[in-house]
């Protein structure tokens, strides 16, 4: 069971976080499920869902098909039914997902019963109709679904990890604050920006310098955290940033 | 369907949104360890740093850092030790690079340190040595104690061993300026304390540059706190550590650097340290046997055994360096050979003579014979004397212009003595007339006396004066007073070897 996944983490606090990360919670459950671990599946489910339809719609799936799918597979995963597989997948839950779908695909989905919605089923809060037209949006490349579904998973990482700063901004008061400061997030600093901002906040380009760096720290220990929900150690943190960084640039 | 942007860093498609949004995969690259640790871009490594406690005191980034320096530009963490973190920074109204050194925040704890502060401040801004980094400015900025320091680009010597150290002549090259910056300290009133090879740097020119002056008193190390969390590198500081200075740390004085000074010589040379029973370094590396003595007596554990001053160090260290025993004196430039010197001023003295005694023959009065001799002989010889001093037809004329002016003195009064003791009347009668003494019938005799006595004295003073005065001479033409040169001069001051030269 989840006995065989030992965080590599040292330090015992490490321990205790990813105990109560929700995939952790769900790997240590198994079959036995609590509803903790049922809710934490259901949220994990609802925060990366769009990167699943993606990959069916590259597959070649239309819209309607996409949406059937996607639901059908998500009542079953909830159903506890492919949390078997996670032996296989080594604790990450983005790899899971997306060979339990693979297994749905192949041996479960019945395109004749597309039809069937509703009815003493789970469902997921999701918006097909924004993902849809999310996807139609995204320039059609020569990529393989699979990495179609690795880049919308980093995006959709990226798009949580900024909502809950903006959260806490907005929490703070200052949400505007997070707007202007979220641009200078990456790449080299902009002295000159940093001057004109400074000067619209009424501040100085030190304090400004500051607070971008501040933004960062939190934005990476944010984004950790937001990884860590999907596995199950410290060490597969950075290997899982590293593999999205790849799927991202690609 | 637009057209793909791509990200000028990584090289990602951009995504659709705001021209200002930011690129994703770098984005997500934010969250990886390693990025946030080089705060600034750049390596954290290869540019001199002190070494020291890792994980005990965890700097703020360079980026946060830059918000309390307002006139700096901080550029990147350079290194991180328990004496504190290194940044490169630049100084924009200067255009110069320099280094930031900010003290851990614990040590502000201690409410008299801010005094202790200012007063090592001023002691280290007073060293002014191209040997030592500078000191800019220092204070206080939020939390943070920190010194602003001239920037060394370079390795420091704890690099240089991790790439195979450098060959012995270099290594001699290094230590006589770290010995020039050392006696300077110590010239005025500093104790370096923790001389070790991460505080020695070498810039790009092979300069040797000294740093973290004072800090070790200034932040109060005491021995018992190196005993903590025993990593390799912590304990290594011990050993640069002189006995004294880990039994008695406050009697320590500047023969402690000394001590440190040896390890580091001997860690240069054989790339070990001398522990426990160690051998010489001529044993264990090609380097001259001579070095051996130097290394050994700056480790005596016995600070009153050691070296008692870095100049010292330094004089044999480049003494050997030059291949040249420690005890020769430099070759004299301008005396001639000992055995030369006594035969060719007494044919002055006979050349004098035979002048003399020619013109006199040749019907001159004696005073006039004497004029032309003073001209000719003594005031050309002296001339070329003190113009061609430092030549060998220079010091020759020197002997002959002393002979010569011996000679000018001397025989005149010689014959003047000679003349009153052979009939002291004339003298005499001058003597009655000018004082009024009455003659009386033993003058005459009394007076041949004295004059002999006289004579005799003035004899003896004569030659002494030469012994002493020739002596200090050759003593100052030497540029050494040693009492070996001083055996030789009396050898050669006309006591003995005049006899032995006369035919």
């Amino acid at each position: 069971m989840s006995e065989s996944e030992q965080p590599t983490a040292s330090f015992p606090s490490d321990r205790r976080r990813f105990a109560t990360t929700r995939w952790s919670l769900v790997l240590a459950a198994g079959r036995e499920s609590s509803a903790e671990s049922e809710a934490a599946l259901a949220t994990l489910c609802e925060t990366y869902w769009y990167p699943l339809y993606a990959y069916v719609r590259r597959q070649g799936y239309d819209s309607a098909e996409a949406q059937d799918l996607t639901q059908g597979f998500f009542a079953r995963l909830l159903e506890k039914k492919y949390v078997q597989q996670v032996q296989r997948e080594r604790g990450r839950f983005r790899s899971f997902l997306l060979a339990s779908l693979k297994h749905y695909i192949i041996n479960e989905w019945d395109r004749s019963r597309a039809a069937k919605r509703g009815g003493g089923r789970k469902h997921l809060r999701v918006d097909f109709k924004a993902g849809e037209s999310r996807y139609r949006l995204e320039p059609a490349g020569v990529e393989t679904p699979e990495s179609v579904f690795e880049k919308q998973w980093a995006l959709a990482l990226l798009e949580q990890v900024q909502e809950a700063l903006r959260d806490e901004f907005r929490d703070a008061g200052k949400e505007d604050h997070f707007d202007r400061l979220s641009v200078y997030l990456t790449g080299e600093t902009r002295s000159a920006s940093y001057r004109e901002l400074a000067a619209e906040l009424g501040t100085t380009e030190g304090a400004v310098k500051v607070a971008v760096h501040r933004l960062r720290k939190r934005f990476r220990s944010r984004l950790r955290e937001e990884i860590a929900q999907t596995v199950s150690s410290e060490a597969d943190i950075d290997d899982e940033i590293r593999a999205l960084f790849d799927a991202l640039r690609s | 369907m637009s057209e793909s942007r791509r990200c000028p860093q990584c090289g990602a498609e951009l995504p659709s949104g705001g021209p200002d949004s930011p690129c994703p995969a770098c984005l997500i690259k934010l969250g990886l360890q390693s990025w946030a640790d080089r705060a600034g871009g750049g390596p954290a490594e290869d540019v001199a740093a002190t070494e020291g406690i890792p994980g005990r005191f965890q700097p703020p980034d360079a980026e946060e850092l830059d918000g309390h320096f307002p006139q700096l530009e901080i550029l990147e963490l350079l290194g991180v030790g328990g004496m504190g973190a290194v940044y490169k920074a630049r100084q924009p109204g200067l255009d110069r690079l320099v280094a930031l050194k900010i003290l851990p925040p614990e040590v502000g704890r201690d409410p008299a340190f801010a005094e202790r502060f200012a007063r090592e401040a001023r002691a280290m801004a007073r060293l002014s040595h191209p040997n030592i980094v500078a000191i800019h400015d220092s204070g206080q900025a939020s939390e943070f104690y920190y010194f602003v320091m001239e920037f060394v680009e370079g390795v420091n010597l704890r690099q240089t061993f991790d790439t195979g150290g450098l060959p012995p002549q270099e290594v001699l090259a290094v230590v006589p300026q770290i010995c020039d910056a050392l006696q300077y300290a110590h010239n005025e009133g500093i104790v370096h304390r923790d001389i070790k090879p991460e505080n020695v740097l070498l810039d790009k020119r092979g300069r040797v540059k000294i740093a973290d002056f004072g800090l070790a008193k200034l932040l109060g190390k005491a021995p018992a706190e190196f005993t903590l969390t025993g990593t390799g590198q912590v304990m290594g500081t011990l050993h640069y550590m002189a006995p004294e200075q880990m039994e008695r740390p406050q009697q320590v004085d500047h023969r402690a650097d000394i001590y440190s000074l040896g390890v580091v010589f001997y860690e240069m040379l054989t790339g070990e340290l001398p522990i426990g029973r160690f051998a010489p370094p001529s044993k264990k590396v090609q380097v001259d046997v001579r070095l051996d003595e130097v290394v050994l007596r700056a480790l005596e554990k016995d600070p009153e055994q050691r070296y008692q001053k870095v100049s010292e160090v330094k004089t044999d260290v480049e003494s050997v360096g030059r291949g040249r025993e420690r005890k020769k004196p430099p070759p004299a430039a301008t005396l001639p050979p000992l055995h030369f010197r006594m035969p060719f001023v007494f044919l002055a003295v006979m050349f004098y003579a035979v002048v003399f005694s020619t013109i006199e023959a040749l019907g001159l009065s004696p005073v006039l014979a004497w004029i032309l001799v003073v001209l000719f002989l003594v005031v050309p010889s002296a001339m070329i004397a003190m113009r061609l001093r430092d030549t060998k037809l220079g010091s020759y004329a020197k002997l002959c212009a002393i002979a010569f002016v011996a000679m000018a003195v001397c025989w005149p009064l010689y014959s003047g003595l000679a003349a009153f003791r052979a009939d002291p009347q004339p003298t005499l009668d001058w003597l009655y007339r000018t004082t009024g003494v009455t003659p009386g019938r033993h003058d005459v005799a009394i007076v041949r006396g004295l004059f002999t006595v006289g004579a005799a004295l003035l004899l003896l003073f004569f030659f002494y004066g030469w012994w002493v005065i020739g002596g200090r001479l050759q003593a100052r033409w030497r540029g050494k007073r040693s009492s070996q040169e001083e055996e030789g001069v009396k050898l050669s001051s006309g006591i003995s070897t005049p006899a032995r030269r006369k035919p």
